[in-house]
């Protein structure tokens, strides 16, 4: 299959005059990505200025290898995916930069804050390594843009796909925990010293399961059952597939102790069966299952209590003194330190929060660019979704629709649990944070996502095929 | 699909705003009361990195610089006292490792402690305007009404002396606090250090000490004040009109029975007090106790308490900033309590700054002003953030009244006979003293040695300084007190 042919901007003369057409935007694209770039230079600039009040020596590495990389993501995109949306790459771009740039203070403050000691849950290198997971990541968004020219492609494997999902998903709880667990929680699969957390690809196999399965179903499902008290109840048969996720989302949770995981899991699917069936009945259904099995979890396994705990409570004695809430509360008081302005980069101490550079990689943005930074991340965030969302709704394809919107809820949904959690609007449940946290799985995993998402929206605003010539019946249509 | 998308939508949108919502409220309403929980690690290592302002005595036309903050080789700050054991009971400490006051810090350092490290809501439009034009953050100055000179001659006075005591100075027409002085007393720098070692080891040694260097004894520690209560009773018995003035006679036994009681009240060495019906002024010259145990149970337990709080005791409110313990006058029915308590016994406590503020409230015409240590903040581009303009705390007593007052203090220290002649009149200087002496006896069955208690003003015609003293276990009041007090005047008015 080759690339779109070049459209005509003239229309021939004497033809009624078509509806302009829709833009490529790559130039645009090409701008905001080399904004996005100097954002990333300027952080990184800054953070070596306030550290030591030197300009960082690895300036041209990093800022190089960060710009040659999303230049070539770039050029991919002009080449795969001309008429892709031109924000969505630009705003993974400037958060997987400031990403790094956080990542390399972590670095360079060391523990505590003496700069020759190594923060114990960082790995050696960590910002060279997460400059090399962007390239790993990078390169993983070119192959999907490159292999899957359609969307529909991905529903022909839908019961494979969805089943490699399963596995990946299952395989850390049925490793031993020396492969599979690390700090608590049993995500991994650990060989050598490689090590990936098959959760956060799985995840995009299951939402491209989802989606085929519920393109397939849809009619079935949202058939009306019984109704009761206003809302239509579905048939019970109907439920099987339902259970079935909700009951693997809960051993995901009993067995891989990853509340987090499993209510990104759960959540995802429920929100794809709303979408699909237009019924708020399986809302509900999902959402009092949910519920209810968090309740029993909480019950059976002492630390989901705990958390809840700690979440009320994050300053009582009891939670204090055992340590439990001492993340939450350095998180917590690393971002009221930086206030509304905050510290300035490698001016705080985001060091004193345990996986600040994972899990409450936020609080670390809190604490140096105060709430200011935050608002713009968040910012930044809530407009990948929206670009997200909207090719969902531009795209005519059902299955693509629904996997886009699958995809763009994802990420606000995981952004919403981790956000939540270190902010205490919710309980803490430890997930990534798209782009930002370190951690080689979430960056590839979230650049995928980028690459789908981009590829929905290329076929949403490709123009339709035009006529080549003027001429009478003949028409050459493209076929697809 | 595409309605339940918009749905979906607005479900993003809402999670988005919710998260917005949250970290509004942690970082800007909840910020500080999380900077202010206990180990909050950030905001106890913020303390290396502040450039504190200085704090400066700066009362009598003088300037000197009593804490500084001084960059040390890592970048880190460190408080610095170049006089600290003068000015100790002033500034206080600032220590990053002590958990007894909050966030270690004790006198001026932690009363002005926002304004010093310069995070206090006043200093925001500095602020703001540094982080634009990049300037290192400096805390603001405080200026001090401490005159150099009167602290100096203070403490170099209580450090001759050598016995505990506690000296305030206050100028008796603002307020301001021109002298405030302890001994023993301790250096902070001790406490300052920035190694946690050594502070361990200096703070052990300062707060085991028996000497109790820590305690600021001008204002935290409360002693019997013994004849100086004379003043309050005098007041009470003017105002109340049971005396009529200055040369009134008063009744005043050789013995006095106490009422409803089997104790006797008797005079300093058992002596008569005149011809046991003396004008009041004289029973004060002379600090009779008969005659003032005698007025009080004529005066009453209830107006010697009004008048009592009226010149600022039992007051557990009273800050200048600093902190100080209320002075005890008790509400009592005894007359033989009563009679007691109306010569300073029983159960009556001061502070010095008490008994300046007695004094000062005669010297000002019967009008007190609230006592003041800090005269000026200014941010360190020398714009004032905070100055200090006296006020008024009330009117305790008629000018009239003041002026009989100041009559028989005069007498004090002018009258031969006075119990402070010799000390504070004119055989000891040429500067117009008027003052009341007070010898407290002390211990089991007053087997201690007395504490010397001695409130004055001058020049009388004119009064720019009251001065309160009072030394424990120093024996009579004159003669361990007055001395002190002169030096401290002395050195302020600069004349012998």
């Amino acid at each position: 299959m080759s690339a779109v042919p070049k459209v005509a901007a003239v229309p021939p003369p004497g033809a009624a005059r078509p509806a302009p057409l829709p833009r490529g935007r790559r130039g645009t694209e090409l701008a905001m990505l080399c904004f996005a770039a100097s954002i990333m230079a300027a952080a990184y600039l800054s953070a070596g200025l306030g550290l030591n009040g030197r300009i960082p020596a690895g300036l041209p590495v990093y800022v190089g290898g960060f710009a040659v990389l999303i230049l070539a993501a770039h050029v991919a995109v002009r080449l795969l995916a001309p008429w892709a949306d031109p924000l969505m790459l630009p705003l993974a771009a400037v958060l997987n930069g400031l990403g790094i740039v956080m990542i390399y203070l972590l670095e360079q403050f060391g523990r505590n804050g003496n700069s020759g000691l190594q923060i114990s849950t960082l790995t050696a290198h960590a910002a060279l390594y997460q400059l090399m997971w962007t390239a790993v990541g990078i390169v993983a968004f070119v192959l999907v843009l490159l292999l899957i020219r359609e969307p529909r492609v991905l529903k022909r494997y839908t019961y494979t796909l969805g089943t490699i999902g399963i596995i990946l998903l299952a395989i850390p709880a049925l490793l031993p925990a020396s492969h599979s667990s690390v700090n608590g929680a049993k995500v991994w699969i650990i060989f050598g010293g490689f090590s990936i957390q098959p959760g956060e690809f799985a995840r995009i196999l299951l939402a491209v399961f989802f989606a085929g399965y519920l393109v397939t179903k849809r009619d079935v499902l949202s058939l009306a059952g019984r109704r009761v008290l206003g809302i239509d109840l579905p048939r019970a048969r109907d439920l099987g597939p339902v259970l079935v996720l909700w009951a693997a989302s809960l051993l995901i949770l009993v067995f891989e102790d990853d509340i987090g995981q499993s209510a990104l899991f759960f959540g995802l699917f429920v929100a794809m069966l709303y979408v699909a069936t237009q019924r708020t009945s399986w809302l509900l259904v999902g959402i009092i299952l949910f519920v209810l099995g968090a309740e029993t979890a909480s019950r059976l396994f002492g630390h989901v209590g705990e958390r809840f705990s700690v979440w009320l409570h994050p300053f009582s004695h009891a939670n204090v003194v055992t340590g439990n809430s001492y993340q939450t509360v350095q998180g917590l008081e690393g971002m009221a330190f930086g206030g509304i302005f905050g510290t300035g980069l490698g001016l705080g101490e985001p060091f004193r929060t345990p996986l600040v550079q994972s899990d409450f990689i936020f609080t670390g943005f809190g604490e140096e660019l105060g709430l200011t930074g935050l608002m713009a991340i968040l910012l930044i965030f809530g407009l990948l979704v929206q670009r997200g969302l909207r090719a969902a709704v531009a795209v005519r394809d059902p299955f693509a629709k629904l996997l886009a919107a699958g995809l763009a809820f994802g990420i606000a949904l995981q952004l919403f649990v981790i956000v939540g959690g270190v902010t205490e609007l919710i309980p803490l449940t430890g997930v990534t944070t798209p782009f930002l946290s370190q951690g080689g799985s979430s960056l590839v995993a979230s650049w995928i996502v980028i690459a789908l998402l981009l590829r929905i929206s290329d076929t949403a605003r490709r123009p339709a095929p035009q006529p080549i010539q003027d001429e009478g019946l003949t028409q050459v249509v493209r076929a697809v | 699909m595409n309605h339940a998308m918009r749905r979906l939508s607005i479900a993003c949108l809402v999670m988005f705003l919710a998260l917005m919502l949250s970290v509004n409220y942690l970082q800007v309403f909840r910020a500080t009361s999380l900077a202010a929980e206990p180990g909050n690690i950030r905001v106890f290592d913020e303390q290396f990195k502040t450039w504190r302002g200085e704090i400066i005595a700066s009362g009598g036309g003088q300037q000197q610089v009593i804490a500084e903050s001084l960059k040390q080789k890592g970048g880190d700050f460190k408080r610095f006292y170049p006089d600290p054991y003068v000015y100790a009971p002033v500034t206080g400490y600032d220590s990053i490792y002590a958990t007894t006051s909050p966030y270690g810090l004790t006198g001026i350092e932690q009363s002005e402690n926002k304004l010093l490290a310069g995070t206090a809501p006043s200093l925001a439009v500095y602020n703001l305007k540094g982080l634009f034009t990049g300037k290192p953050k400096q805390g603001a100055s405080v200026y001090l009404t401490i005159s150099p000179k009167a602290q100096q001659a203070a403490y170099q006075a209580l450090v001759a002396m050598g016995e505990p005591a506690g000296v305030v100075a206050i100028d008796p027409q603002t307020g301001a606090i021109l002298a405030l002085a302890s001994y023993p007393t301790f250096n902070p720098n001790l406490l300052a250090t920035l190694d946690p070692v050594q502070f361990n080891k200096n703070d052990k040694q300062l707060v085991t000490d028996p000497a109790q260097p820590l305690l600021n004894r001008a204002l935290n520690v409360t002693f019997p004040p013994g004849s100086s209560f004379k003043i309050v009773t005098s007041s009470a018995a003017f105002s109340t009109g049971k005396v009529h003035n200055q040369n009134s006679t008063i009744p005043a036994p050789q013995f006095y029975h106490l009422p409803g009681s089997s104790s006797v009240l008797t005079n300093d060495g058992d002596a008569p007090c005149g011809n046991g019906k003396p004008q009041i002024i004289y029973a004060f010259t002379l600090s009779c106790n008969t005659a003032f145990g005698k007025l009080g149970d004529t005066v009453g337990g209830s107006a010697l308490h009004t008048y009592a709080n009226l010149f600022g005791f039992n007051d557990p409110d009273l800050t200048i900033p600093l902190p100080v313990s209320p002075s005890n006058y008790p509400a009592l029915t005894d007359p033989a309590q009563i009679a007691l308590s109306a010569i300073g016994q029983f159960d009556d406590a001061v502070t010095p700054l008490q008994e300046a503020m007695m004094a000062a409230t005669i010297a000002n015409h019967g009008k007190l002003m609230a006592p003041y240590l800090v005269q000026e903040v200014k941010a360190p581009d020398q714009s004032v953030v905070a100055s200090t303009t006296p006020t008024e705390i009330r009117q305790v007593v008629s000018a009239q009244v003041a002026s009989y007052v100041t009559q028989m203090m005069i007498s004090v220290t002018h009258n031969p006979a006075g119990t402070a002649y010799l000390t504070a009149g004119p055989p000891a200087t040429t500067i117009d003293i008027a003052g009341k002496t007070g010898t407290a006896q002390n211990g089991p069955n007053n087997s201690g040695l007395d504490d010397a208690v001695f409130t004055c003003f001058a020049p009388a015609g004119n009064p720019q300084i009251a001065v309160g003293v009072i030394v424990k276990g120093g024996g009579f009041g004159a003669d361990a007190a007055a001395p002190i007090a002169l030096k401290v005047i002395q050195a302020y008015l600069g004349q012998h």
